[in-house]
């Protein structure tokens, strides 16, 4: 006969036991797939070239650069936080439905655990589809900026520059290159991919359809990345001078708990493109940015979750 | 603990609330039942007569409007109470992308099994579900036979005390539908409570100690299956090789006894069901490997 302890109200050994299955589950459905237009994506980058415009201002070879890892740094973002919402998505709604979730409640699986382990499982697999364009992205820019230094190289030689100052130069280039700068940005992105992931999942505890859970969570993702920019044409005049009122301060903070602001993600996206120092710090606080949110939205989704009926 | 009853349903109400107009519906209305430890209960019903609804409430699934169900004296609701619980649901299904190996192993996992004794657990249950050579097969590919029985052995992978089955034998064949009583009452023969619904009334009929009959959210008639179904007023008798002077004998003396009626005589009948299996047996083993 069983006899079992106490079940804990959490417990991580469950949690990861569910993570461990959602992944199995997310890449035995050929989720990567979709990091084959990533790649041919990257790939193709490396033909593209910007028209070249003479002029005393224009650092043309930075600005091909600073476009490559634009676009790719803006491809990695797009899929993981479409990734994100889409699987969050299908895999909930899809256990309710085929009432693979009433065996696993029937076991003594807090409901908390089987929402934590989902988005753990969600966010192991965008980490791996992560580190997999990553990795793409370094080789590729690797080989544009080791391209174009070349060319750059043999530009300043052509105009009479001497052999340090050509080093110089080709040494300013490559900071605009495959630097530890630029993963900083790809770790933003990450995060607000998981940000994305948790609002799904919040959203998928009282959707009944999937379609609606991914066009709200879309919703969710545009209203974050322009809300700071809403918030300030909405509540403060600064031509006028103005300070924004107490009630609008107490909406503004209210939107901004709703709806995740991803502009602090972006500035550091931003930043890492243009080759611009970033603090340790400003990462570690985004980090701890993003757990506050993924902690709150996933208690959220337990609120709502805990009640619900099947 | 041999006390306490395995099932404890006390005056359960049901009432779901309608969409967009507000007015519940009484799905389960003062609904109570005990299942003793050890027996098997057939919970049976019409469509729509809240079977299932009874069910979700006993696994807490569902929250009671009113009234508590106990699982072991341990609330339903409660996830302490789903460590002595296994449940194979209606038409089950399970994650397709794992094989039958996997799919025990991981609910093995969630009941807090490991290592060595989850391993050997899992290769117990394959065999006694039959499913030992489809092992390493993903679900996409099993029969509506072959997931029951995977249900089955995650119902029973960590060795519960009670077993609740919606429907156990639904779609299933005749062989692989007596496969599945026989499993049943190889539990029941173990000390292992089963609390079962089903449409299939023979079935109950041949496997349950007590039976509840639901209709309209009510429970209508519990009792003992032999006192439910027992024609007090009339008697049986099954005589072999009889010769007609000795039932001329028995018509004269029913004819001459005061009250007694012969209502029917006839010869009896084996059932389609044994007629199907006593024919398809050699073939059926074959065809289900």
């Amino acid at each position: 006969m069983s006899s079992f302890p106490k079940t804990s109200f959490f417990s991580p050994s469950r949690v990861s036991i569910i993570a461990a299955s959602t992944v199995t589950q997310l890449v035995r459905m050929k989720v990567f797939l979709f990091l084959a237009p990533v790649a041919l994506l990257f790939v193709a980058l490396n033909f593209f070239e910007l028209p070249i415009y003479q002029g005393p201002d224009t650092l043309v070879p930075e600005q091909q650069l600073r476009t490559h890892k634009n676009l790719c740094l803006g491809t990695m973002m797009f899929f993981t936080s479409l990734f994100a919402i889409v699987s969050v998505a299908l895999i909930i709604p899809s256990d309710v439905e085929d009432r693979t979730l009433y065996t696993i409640l029937c076991k003594p699986v807090p409901r908390l655990d089987y929402l934590a382990g989902k988005l753990l499982g969600v966010i192991l697999v965008l980490l791996m589809a992560m580190l997999v364009m990553d990795f793409l992205l370094v080789v590729t820019l690797h080989h544009r900026t080791t391209s174009i230094s070349t060319d750059f190289g043999r530009y300043l030689s052509d105009l009479g520059f001497q052999e340090a100052e050509v080093a110089r130069g080709q040494a300013e280039l490559a900071k605009h290159g495959p630097t530890w700068i630029l993963q900083y940005g790809v770790i933003a992105h990450f995060f607000k991919a998981c940000i994305l992931a948790a609002v799904a999942l919040l959203i998928s505890t009282f959707s009944t359809s999937t379609l609606f859970t991914i066009a709200a969570g879309v919703m969710v993702w545009i209203i974050g990345a322009f809300q700071s920019i809403a918030r300030d044409g909405l509540f403060v005049d600064s031509f006028a001078g103005e300070t924004p009122s107490l009630a609008d301060k107490i909406l503004s903070t209210i939107i901004s708990l709703i709806f995740p602001d991803f502009q602090l993600f972006e500035s550091i996206a931003d930043a890492s493109v243009r080759a611009q120092e970033i603090l340790g710090d400003d990462i570690l606080k985004l980090g701890g940015l993003t757990l506050i949110y993924l902690a709150i939205y996933t208690v959220l989704s337990w609120f709502v979750f805990a009640d619900k009926e099947f | 603990m041999s006390d306490v009853n395995a099932i404890e349903v006390h005056e359960l109400i049901k009432d779901f609330k309608g969409p967009f107009r507000g007015h519940s519906v009484r799905a389960v209305d003062q609904v109570s039942l005990q299942v003793k430890a050890g027996e098997v209960y057939g919970l049976i019903g019409p469509n729509g007569s809240g079977k299932s609804t009874t069910m979700k409430a006993v696994l807490g699934l569902i929250r009671p409007s009113s009234g508590s169900c106990s699982i072991f004296g341990r609330d339903a609701l409660k996830v302490d109470s789903r460590n002595d619980v296994g449940f194979l649901p209606e038409n089950p299904y399970f994650y397709k992308h794992l094989t039958a190996a996997e799919t025990v192993r991981f609910y093995g996992k969630l009941c807090g099994m490991r290592g060595q004794a989850l391993r050997q657990r899992i290769d117990e249950m394959l065999e006694l579900v039959g499913l030992g050579e489809a092992r390493n097969r993903p679900l996409r590919g099993f029969s509506k036979g072959m997931l029951q029985r995977i249900g089955l052995a995650q119902a029973l992978v960590h060795d519960p005390r009670l077993v609740v089955l919606d429907e156990p034998t639904a779609g299933v064949d005749p062989t692989g539908s007596r496969e599945i009583r026989d499993l049943i009452l190889n539990l029941k023969s173990r000390g292992i409570t089963v609390f079962l619904c089903s449409h299939l009334l023979e079935q109950v009929q041949e496997i349950c100690d007590r039976v509840g009959i639901m209709k309209s959210g009510t429970l209508v008639k519990e009792g003992r299956l032999e006192d439910l179904i027992s024609l007090r007023d009339r008697t049986e008798l099954i005589l072999e090789h009889a010769p007609e002077d000795l039932l001329t004998q028995i018509r004269n003396l029913v004819e001459v006894t005061h009250g007694a009626h012969l209502l029917s005589e006839a010869h009896p009948r084996t059932t389609l069901e044994d007629l199907y299996l006593d024919e398809t047996r050699d073939h059926s083993k074959s065809a289900h490997s």
